[in-house]
């Protein structure tokens, strides 16, 4: 809260008489001040002890204090050291055990004694990082009393960023650069001096006795856009939105193995960080045992024995433990506290002995969802009535009922689709049809189409040189990205296949970014399979190619049966699974039941629906499927996403 | 011949001798034989007695039947880990389809009759093998259901598509 009303300029030549009041019935000062050329939180006596014409250099693993160009006394942004140094001592006594000679025993907390401090250059990220703290450790249902009392005994007066560091990503966080609240004071440090508003009782009646005259409309708006400066410099480094589920989506990234790799599990960054509230307490005996003082320190959850319990321990590995910091930060704070446990300091960045740069990590580990323009080229003729004509190059029999049709387009669009879309197909005289791409080539597109009716008959049948209409590619693709690194289950019946294959190529073009990867194919009877060449060349490959006839035929000597058969007894290994499963719908719930109960977590089982698309652009509303359309929302879905809706009957 | 011991670790490798009783898969390695057998080798014999319940540990066995006219006909495939011959236990002791099998294999065998007198004799084994058997028989069941939907076949109420 900034009072607008009675701002006061405090004089460069006049900051004394704020310590003056600061300091008045014994109260100490404790701000920032260089010591051996780091900036600390220290007792300040005088103006003088401030950081006058300093200013920081900070970066992944770096930290210098550099003479700035001007006499400001605020210019360094945050050291290593944070406020709750004193609102939460790294080493505070809690209680007394003690045994006398008749063994009756006694036990007594140490009560709180807080000493009379005044903060003096909190920033807004600061404010932030207390009233996190406030939250977790005086505002459920226990509190810690030693806390609440340093806390209401505090004065604190904050200071408006006039610089931001240059790993600060307050902004984006949502704490800062502006101080919004949990003040007593605030300052803006301008050349001349100081606009100074109160943001409490305590700070109105400081703030009456501060000499100094009422600020300027000048001074307050070159105090405003200071600050605004400083929101523009930074921009917004961590995508926020949806952050929580983006990353609790992430357990299984292979990022955190490689964080790991690197981190040196030193726990600099709990230590550092503002907001990090984890201790452990040590108990310390004299020598005959019948005195106890039992001491609670910071910990940290990067500490080998943080997670252990009699007979092992539950974050054995490093990469659990950066994964448990990083998560409780962004994520399961939120669900605990309200808010993220991360207010954008940048302290955890600058102080890593190995530059691991948690922005950098967010956004590798659970990457902000592309706005759709961005992931998808705007498709061709994406409007009622219209279509792009092109060219039947070529068509191949695949089987009886079914045939691959080579166009040649002319509008490069159509060529930029992803695994999974479909383009809706237009014949002068015949109802539009959907058809999933069954592969992109380099300038042309091949569409695989099984005769269903008078509509897919004649497409089949037109001859090299035809020409049709197409709208596309439209609809979501197979998240083919979030299968890097993991196995990959690709389930198919009939000519589910096709929809798949671009999967296939994707893979097979690097092969080695890819775990083990298993194609169960099943089919009506062996001839009714298609691509059979492709699934021995991709076999060469390094996927193994299950395959599975419902009816088997004269000298078939593979597998008879439901497709689900190859799936019953296998075991997925450790590696988490992500499977793309497309087929008649009964066989998708079938394929889907079994990948559940073998432990494939429903949000990485992707499945195509089926439904009825004439416009392929949501505005026909033929598709619809629950609160879905699925021409523009599918064809892909997760299981997780669907919900009770996959395999409901009547949707 | 492999030890009995053998036959214990291989059968508690299957599903279904995972979760066995210690005193389930004593008494039911101790009648159990390993055995590999050639591709083409017939194990059991559509109509004739039912001397064997068997668990494929490799390789993989098809069940035919015999339709006049038609020939023989692969009804069903046996993955690894899957079981033969569940009508070894279930009256009248005759095989329901001929078990052939298609690669080289390796098999865990039953005899049909120690294992019916096994199985009267020793009612805490009865309790633990035969819902086992009964999963075997539904899960062919649904297998067969699911065959007889024939989903990948073209639905003619599509038209005019």
């Amino acid at each position: 809260m900034v009072i607008a009303a009675g701002n006061v300029f405090l004089p460069r030549a006049r900051l004394d008489a704020l310590f003056d009041l600061l300091h008045e019935g014994g109260r100490t000062i404790i701000g920032p001040t260089v010591r051996d050329g780091m900036l600390v939180l220290d007792r300040l006596e005088r103006v003088e002890d401030l950081p006058i014409g300093w200013r920081d250099e900070q970066a992944p693993g770096r930290y210098r204090l550099v003479r700035g160009a001007t006499e400001r006394a605020f210019d360094v942004v945050n050291g290593q050291m944070s406020w709750k140094q004193f609102t939460f001592p790294p080493k505070q006594k809690v209680g007394m055990m003690r045994r006398d000679e008749a063994g009756s025993v006694a036990f007594a907390a140490v009560p709180p004694d807080p000493p009379r401090l005044a903060f003096l250059g909190v920033r807004a990220c600061e404010l932030a990082a207390l009233g996190i703290q406030d939250r977790v450790l005086a505002g459920g249902t226990f509190v810690d009393e030693d806390y609440r009392a340093r806390r209401e005994s505090a004065l604190v007066v904050a200071v408006q960023c006039g610089r931001a560091g240059d790993a600060c990503f307050c902004a984006s966080m949502g704490t800062g650069p502006e101080v919004r609240g949990g003040h007593d004071l605030v300052m803006s440090e301008l050349d001349a001096g100081f606009v100074v508003s109160a943001g409490s009782p305590a700070g109105e009646r400081l703030l009456a006795r501060l000499p100094g005259r009422v600020a300027s409309p000048a001074e307050e708006a070159e105090a405003s856009a200071s600050v605004a400066a400083v929101r523009a410099a930074q921009g917004d480094p961590v995508v926020i939105e949806g952050l929580r589920d983006r990353l609790m989506d992430q357990l299984d990234s292979p990022r955190w193995e490689e964080v790991a790799d690197r981190c040196l599990a030193c726990a600099n960054c709990t230590m550092v960080c503002p907001t990090c509230f984890c201790t452990s307490t040590a108990i310390t005996s004299d020598l005959d045992g019948r005195v106890n003082v039992a001491e609670r320190h910071w910990d940290s959850c990067f500490t080998a024995g943080f997670a252990k319990v009699a007979g092992g321990n539950f974050r054995p590995e490093r990469s659990d433990r950066y994964r448990q910091w990083l998560t409780h930060k962004f994520a399961t704070w939120v669900d605990q506290f309200g808010t993220y446990g991360c207010v954008g300091c940048a302290r955890c960045i600058t102080w890593c002995p190995v530059g691991i740069d948690v922005r950098e990590e967010l956004a590798a580990i659970a990457p902000p969802a592309a706005p759709p323009e961005q992931l998808l080229t705007r498709p061709a003729a994406a409007t009622p009535g219209r279509f792009e004509v092109v060219t039947l190059r070529a068509s191949q029999r695949e089987t009886a009922d079914t045939t691959s049709l080579f166009l040649q387009p002319t509008e490069p669009a159509l060529l930029a689709g992803l695994p999974g879309q479909f383009v809706m197909v237009e014949q002068p005289g015949f109802p539009s049809l959907p058809i999933s791409v069954s592969r992109y080539g380099t300038d042309e597109l091949v569409l695989t189409v099984r005769a269903a009716g008078p509509a897919t008959a004649a497409l089949i049948a037109e001859a090299p040189g035809a020409q049709i209409g197409l709208r596309g590619p439209l609809g979501r693709a197979w998240p083919v990205d979030r299968a890097l690194g993991r196995n990959v289950l690709i389930v198919t019946g009939g000519i589910g296949l096709a929809p798949l294959r671009p999967v296939l190529d994707a893979i097979v073009a690097s092969r080695d970014r890819f775990g083990e990867v298993l194609l169960a194919y099943g089919a009506r009877t062996p001839s009714d399979r298609l691509f059979t060449d492709e699934l021995e060349r991709w076999a060469q490959h390094g996927i193994e190619v299950a395959q599975i006839v419902d009816r088997a035929e004269p000298g078939w000597e593979g597998r008879v049966g439901v497709v689900t058969q190859l799936l019953d007894r296998r075991d997925f290994g450790r590696r988490p699974t992500v499977a793309f499963v497309c087929g008649p719908e009964r066989m998708m719930q079938a394929t889907v039941t079994t990948l559940r109960d073998r432990g494939v977590a429903p949000e990485r089982l992707f499945v195509s629906m089926e439904r009825h698309m004439q416009c392929g652009i949501g505005l026909c509303g033929h598709c619809q499927m629950g609160p879905y359309f699925v021409c523009r929302d599918g064809p892909v879905f997760s299981v997780g996403e669907l919900g009770e809706l996959f395999g409901k009957e009547g949707l | 011949m492999i030890g009995e011991s053998g036959v214990a670790t291989r059968l508690k490798g299957t599903w279904f001798g995972e979760a066995l009783s210690p005193h389930a898969s004593d008494r039911l390695s101790a009648i159990g034989e390993l055995r590999r057998v050639d591709a083409g080798a017939v194990l059991l014999r559509e109509g004739a007695e039912c001397d064997r319940f068997g668990i494929l540990l490799d390789g993989l066995l098809s069940l035919r039947v015999a339709v006049a006219g038609r020939g023989r006909a692969t009804l069903m495939t046996v993955e690894p880990g899957e079981t033969f011959g569940w009508s070894a236990v279930v009256p009248p002791y005759r095989s329901t389809s001929t078990v052939v099998a298609l690669q080289p294999s390796e098999v865990i065998v039953f005899d049909a009759e120690k294992l019916r007198a096994l199985l009267r004799e020793d009612e805490a084994l009865a309790v633990t093998v035969y819902p086992r058997l009964l999963q075997v028989v539904s899960r062919r069941l649904v297998a067969t259901r699911t065959q007889l939907l024939d989903l990948y076949a073209r639905d003619r109420e599509y038209e005019p598509w």
